[in-house]
């Protein structure tokens, strides 16, 4: 083994490890603001890239239906509760956000072929149908039982998770996809070839973590999602609605899986259920971060990048058994040295 | 009664059944049987002891495999292979137990994963285990030299052990170890102030559900026949944890009837979906995740609670019968020193709790602690009761230094506390909660407690908790669930649930906030019986009125430090104790 | 929209609520994985029995479809069902080989023929009395590792890398072909595995290029087999590709694009049925398959998996008059015939090849079951 193929392994564990640092950025979110292990997060991974191909194949992707689908679930549960609280004024925009948009969205699909638009406009429409879903996930499984234990929430979301996948296979069938790559570059490094989208998977990775830094700290929806996070009771006594807290993290964590899905689809096959063994590895990450710090949570999901690398590189037919079994002494270490405080649940 | 009579009516049924069940339901049968022992165990380990498990897949697996390995390679006899299996999975589980659940919080649910990935990858990875492909040719299992090998036959045996299980998991659970592992949920520090130790718990807990499961994988390698990883895979692992939710995580039979429920219905969705949408494929795990989600909208609690509420029947909990008294400790001689506290300091990283503290209690002496609010008295507790040692100074009790041992190595020695945020496990009886006090007074495992050879001890037990409730007034609420009484009740149960362990100390954290006037009468009368019998009371009490009329002396902390000391009259007349509790200190309660 | 349909169905249902008539027809179960791992090779299969001869020697035959979801134990439980309530005749199923291999012994002891879609020589060999009941329309991996050895030698290829899945599929081609390949004297100088959904394979194609092989096999099936060869071409691999015929779907040329240019693989003759010559038997089977597919699922969709069914249906159309004339179907003496005939099965042409069976031999199949394909101009090219 010679210095190339460290090289060669490493970038090849930071790009992967940066794809499972935007999921466990997304994970710790969402369980900190609503306290959900979001076992479907890789789920948006797949949404995502194979939306996008769907859309450069020139066929109209299954993910709309969902998106219309859902849309019409959403306004229904919240018409009857606008009906029940006598709060009529918001019908109008109700219906407009969950049946308006989407069908707008699906108009405009129809009306323009798909293939033919340039490839931004193509990500920006994957955007736009995934990443709606996410906040409607939360409205629909979550919402009505944000009260409950963990453990009950963990298994709504092995439930929407095995939707998922259903639905996936049915939109975009058993075989996998891949889109066309973003840029040709490529650089030569030594007798390596570096190619230009894997720099762009870490660089974009990179932008969109410190675009979440800013939004958190900057805006006022990112303030309150921090406040949420830090102190529930607290932050529903200071008028933060919980709901409006829980959609926006679940927005966000849609938009953070679609993202990294349209990102590596270029690089790699994505199949409808590639997502759940990504987004596993981005829990492990957030775990290390003991699902509450982002830095520790995406030097973990490297750290996982890296491991994954290398023992496929040593013993491949054990790489599942080496990164995770090499888990378990961090998981260790970092659960003696954290201080624990007991939950009371 | 009436449950008696629903039980047999569903023991009769489960009899009878395969003399009128169609082939294919005794099929399924025979799975659910199979899952529903996984379930039973997660039942156990998760519902009871709140620790979830998304590996038990793999000690199916490794049952199953070990089974698989030994009839065909070595040709040993299926039933010897039974022990072989059970020894394997408790070396397994003891060892990962070990590692894995020294880990608090989220890590541990990683950490299952973690090895139940690695162990599915392993079965896959070993040659000698057939790899992927999987073993075949496990030989049919024998009894009493006839082959178990129809559906039929194989029903009885699964449903028999399934019920021996269920049966010795009550029984374990309805015991002394069992009201341990039951108070692993209510977090780690009440059991362990109550003398449980609570890392042994956790394992056996732990080993208890892997051996279920291994039994289940022993016998699906000889139903099926054949063995390969898929079936132990983590997917598989989440599948059990999903039904024993949906069952109803905190229940026995919700373990059974979780696995009932996903199994029919799967299949019913098999049959009914492709005939209703004419097609077949995709469409039965969509439905299946959508009336998932709309169970658990529904019922929180799983099913089989929602099932008890359709008959209304009084819980079958635990009653007292008479039973010899326990032996009791001999108290020091009244007068006696038994805490000595002396130059304490506490430190949380730049923050100093306690700072230099002193002070001491004596046999037959009620003493308090007082202080505003953040005036570091819970973290005084904490320190002496062994929950969060001190970062410097001593604390001897009955002479001996105690501030490095554990906080059920403290209590062995006598001590004993309550807390100010009540502990008490809200859903199990008064009589319960306060024998979980009484936990060090018995020495009967949990082998004797899944086979009853404790009864007699346990009666003792339940005696003294009795007495206990008693002598606190609580008489009338014993049979109740300790969460369905008001707040200033359940301090005095953790009052009583203290006295059951016997000490010669007892420290008492806020015991008459929330009380009525009557109560707190009857509380202070209660403490002055205590200390006439000579046990020493450590007391942090915010009503003064109650204090003063009770403490034969008094310490003032403020800011972590020693403000004043003495008699009750002399601490009142202290302008520093006056300055720090007019000087416009918040009175509302922080955390 | 569907409603309609589905009122239709739901009357239709409640009308036939008693099911003494169905006894006369005859009972095909099939147990076959559309969804999970394997479903690139499940749906294909599934699609095909829509297209599937609805009498057989004049009595009307059912298929109960069930999906296993590639998990083998629900394929037991369907086998189960199949017999317990469907009463069905013969089985057909399952794709892959552990759930084929759990099979074995709920078919054997219900004495019900079975005839397997999936690839193992383990399904019918070693032959016992179990397997008696077993029969297996793919070609044994063995046959087509020969195939791929050979072409190796006639090109020269003196060491040879293996990367396949880390499951059954890949752990059955490493077997069958590294003995193969050791026989007849090439030296294998890496075997890596990977995971099917894996996004990477960087690690194995670095530990390939540094053992310096002249060809590399890759042992996976559909899409997934895609991502070792891109990633090889990509870092600079200029050595001969394998691929097996699980790859042999429109799919993966698609997904692969012209990086798998020149490769090799051995497929069932059904995959380039245009391409045989007129004088070759198997040209007009698969031909008819090819056409009955396209014509329902629309141009290219045809794969060989599909072809494994339509050959497991033909078998049975082949053997049913036989056993119709010694029992009634429903009957254990129909499904003992029903075996009989199978086994006594000579000379059929199928889409993948020409059947012979005997007590030894329940494939079949000889030399005229595959073929070497080439991958040119993103399409299937026979080798002559």
């Amino acid at each position: 083994m010679d210095l190339q193929i460290v090289l060669l392994l490493g970038q090849d564990g930071i790009t992967s490890g940066a794809i499972y640092a935007l999921l466990a950025l997304a994970l710790v979110l969402v369980f900190a603001v609503t306290r959900v292990i979001f076992i479907p997060q890789g789920e948006f991974v797949a949404f995502g890239a194979l939306t996008l191909s769907s859309l450069q194949a020139g066929k109209l992707p299954g993910t709309l239906w969902l998106l219309i689908g859902l849309g019409a679930a959403v306004a229904f549960a919240d018409i009857s509760w606008a009906l029940r609280h006598h709060k009529m004024r918001r019908v109008p925009l109700i219906l407009f956000y969950n049946c308006g948009v989407p069908i707008l969205l699906a108009g405009y699909l129809l009306a323009v072929s798909p293939a033919t638009l340039p490839q931004p406009v193509q990500v920006a429409l994957t955007l736009a149908m995934v990443v709606p879903i996410g906040a409607m996930i939360y409205r629909l499984a979550y919402q009505p039982i944000a009260e409950a234990s963990v453990l009950m929430l963990l298994i709504v979301s092995v439930a929407v998770h095995v939707a998922l996948i259903g639905l996936g296979l049915l939109f975009f069938g058993a075989e996998g996809s891949r889109t066309t790559p973003f840029t040709d570059m490529s650089f030569q490094i030594g007798d390596a070839v570096l190619q230009g989208q894997t720099v762009l998977v870490v660089v974009a990775s990179l932008v969109l973590i410190v675009a979440l830094y800013f939004y958190f700290e900057r805006t006022i929806y990112g303030k309150a999602l921090r406040a949420t996070a830090m102190n529930r009771t607290g932050a529903r006594l200071m008028g933060i609605s919980a709901n409006l807290a829980g959609r926006l993290s679940f927005m966000l964590a849609a938009l953070i899986g679609a993202f990294s899905g349209v990102l590596i689809a270029p690089i790699t096959t994505i199949y409808y259920d590639s997502g759940f063994l990504i987004g596993l590895k981005g829990f492990v990450g957030a775990i290390i971060g003991g699902l509450a710090s982002y830095p520790i949570a995406a030097a973990g999901a490297i750290l996982v990048g890296l491991l994954e690398s290398f023992s496929s590189f040593y013993a491949s037919a054990f790489k599942e058994v080496i990164v995770f079994t090499l888990i378990i002494p961090v998981l260790l270490w970092r659960s003696l040295t954290s201080r624990h405080v007991e939950e009371e649940e | 009664m009436r449950n008696r009579l629903l039980l047999g009516a569903f023991l009769a049924a489960l009899a009878l059944g395969p003399l009128v069940l169609p082939e294919f339901t005794i099929t399924l049968l025979n799975y659910i049987g199979l899952y529903a022992m996984v379930a039973l165990g997660l039942v156990l380990l998760t519902g009871v002891g709140g620790l979830t498990s998304f590996g038990q897949a793999a000690f199916v697996g490794i049952g199953a495999y070990t089974t698989a390995y030994l009839t065909t390679v070595h040709g040993v006899s299926p039933w010897l292979t039974l022990p072989a299996a059970l020894a394997i999975t408790a070396a397994v589980a003891l060892f990962l137990g070990f590692i894995t659940l020294r880990m608090g919080g989220h890590y541990l649910p990683l950490g299952t994963i973690a090895w139940g990935i690695s162990l599915y990858f392993l079965f896959g990875n070993v040659d000698f285990l057939g790899g992927y492909t999987g073993i075949t040719g496990i030989p049919a299992l024998s009894l009493l030299g006839l082959e178990v090998k129809s559906g039929r036959e194989f029903y009885y045996l699964i449903w028999a052990m399934l019920l021996l299980l269920v049966l010795t998991t009550r029984n374990l659970l309805d015991s002394r170890e069992g009201r341990a592992i039951r108070a692993l949920k209510g977090g780690s520090l009440m059991a362990e102030a109550m003398g449980v130790n609570t890392p042994r718990a956790k394992i056996i807990v732990f080993t208890v559900a892997a051996l279920y499961a291994c039994l289940s994988g022993w016998l699906y390698a000889h139903l099926q026949r054949f063995v390969n990883p898929t079936p132990f895979s983590l997917s598989q692992g989440i599948e059990f944890l999903f039904m024993v939710v949906v069952g109803g995580a905190g229940h026995v039979w919700g373990a059974i009837l979780g696995a009932g429920v996903i199994t029919i219905l799967k299949q019913w969705l098999q049959d009914w979906l492709p005939r209703l949408l004419g097609q077949s494929g995709n469409f039965e795990v969509i439905v299946f995740g959508l009336l998932m989600i709309l169970v658990l909208h529904r019922a929180r609690e799983g099913l089989w609670p929602l099932l008890l509420r359709l008959f209304p029947a009084q819980a079958t909990r635990p009653r007292v019968a008479e039973a010899e008294p326990l032996a009791r400790r001999t108290l020091p001689d009244n007068g006696s020193v038994l805490l000595e506290v002396n130059n304490a300091t506490k430190r949380f990283g730049g923050l100093v709790a306690n700072d230099d503290m002193s002070l001491t209690v004596r046999a037959g002496e009620v003493m308090a602690l007082i202080g505003p609010n953040g005036a570091g008295k819970t973290t005084m507790f904490n320190a002496i009761s062994g929950i969060s040692p001190v970062s410097s100074g001593e604390v001897r009790f009955l002479g001996e230094r105690v501030e490095g041992l554990t906080a059920r190595d403290i209590a062995r020695r006598g001590m004993s506390r309550t807390f100010q945020h009540v502990r008490l496990l809200p859903a199990m009886s008064v009589l319960e909660n306060v024998a979980i006090g009484a936990h060090l007074r018995g020495r009967r495992n949990f082998l004797h407690a899944a086979c009853r050879t404790e009864r007699k001890e346990e009666a003792c037990l339940l005696h003294e908790a009795a007495l206990q409730i008693e002598r606190c007034g609580l008489a009338e609420h014993m049979y109740e669930a300790a969460g369905s009484l008001p707040l200033g009740k359940q301090r005095i149960v953790e009052i009583a649930r203290a006295l059951a362990a016997d000490p010669c100390l007892l420290l008492l954290d806020e015991p008459a906030a929330g009380l009525r006037y009557l109560e707190k009468k009857a509380l202070g009368e209660l403490l002055r019986r205590l200390r006439h019998e000579g046990m020493g009371i450590l007391l942090v009490e915010h009503d003064m009125d109650f204090v003063m009329g009770l403490a034969d002396r008094v310490v003032v902390m403020e800011f972590g430090q020693k403000l004043a000391e003495g008699l009750p009259e002399e601490v009142q007349r202290n302008p520093a104790v006056l300055e720090a509790y007019l000087g416009g200190v918040d009175e509302h309660d922080g955390y | 929209m569907k409603l309609k349909a589905v009122a239709i169905r739901i009357l239709a249902l409640a009308g036939a609520g008693g099911t003494s008539l169905v006894y006369a027809d005859i009972n095909v179960g099939v147990t076959l994985s559309a969804t999970g791992p394997a479903a690139s090779l499940g749906i294909p299969e599934k699609n095909t029995f829509a297209l599937m001869p609805t009498t057989l020697g004049g009595q009307k035959v059912n298929y109960i479809i069930l999906d296993d979801a590639s998990d083998t134990t629900t394929a037991v439980k369907n086998t189960r069902k199949l017999i317990s309530e469907n009463k069905v005749d013969a089985i057909i199923g399952s794709t892959i080989t552990p759930n084929s291999l759990a099979m074995i012994d709920v078919a054997a002891e219900a004495e019900t023929p079975m005839i397997s879609m999936s690839a193992a020589a383990k399904i019918v060999e070693p032959m016992d009395a179990k397997r008696a009941w077993v029969f297996k329309t793919p070609q044994n991996d063995a046959l087509m590792a020969a195939a791929i050895v050979d072409h190796m030698i006639a090109a020269k290829v003196k060491t040879v890398a293996y990367i396949g899945f880390a499951d059954a599929y890949g752990e059955g081609w490493w077997n069958e072909f590294s003995k193969v390949a050791e026989a007849k004297g090439i030296k294998i100088v890496a075997n890596e595995r990977y995971n099917r959904p894996d996004t990477s394979v960087t690690g194995q194609v670095l530990k390939i290029l540094s053992a310096k092989p002249d060809a590399v096999l890759v042992g996976g099936a559909g899409t997934p087999a895609a991502l070792p060869e891109k990633s090889l071409k990509e870092k600079g691999y200029k050595g001969q590709m394998y691929q097996t015929h699980g790859v042999a779907n429109p799919d993966f040329l698609r997904v692969c694009g012209k990086d798998c240019e020149g490769t090799i693989l051995p497929a069932g003759p059904v995959l380039v049925a245009d391409q045989l010559p007129d004088n070759n038997p198997v040209r007009a089977v698969a031909l008819e398959y090819v056409g009955k597919y396209e014509g329902t699922y629309g141009k290219g969709s045809a794969s060989t998996f599909g072809a494994h069914a339509w050959d497991a249906g033909r078998l049975l159309a082949n053997a049913v008059p036989v056993a119709l004339k010694k029992a009634k179907p429903g009957t254990p003496e129909f499904r003992k015939a029903l075996r009989d005939a199978l086994e006594g099965t000579r000379n059929l042409t199928l889409a993948h090849g020409v059947a012979s069976y005997s007590d030894k031999d329940h494939v079949g199949f000889d030399q005229r079951a595959r073929v070497m394909v080439k991958i040119e101009n993103g399409g299937w090219k026979l080798v002559h």
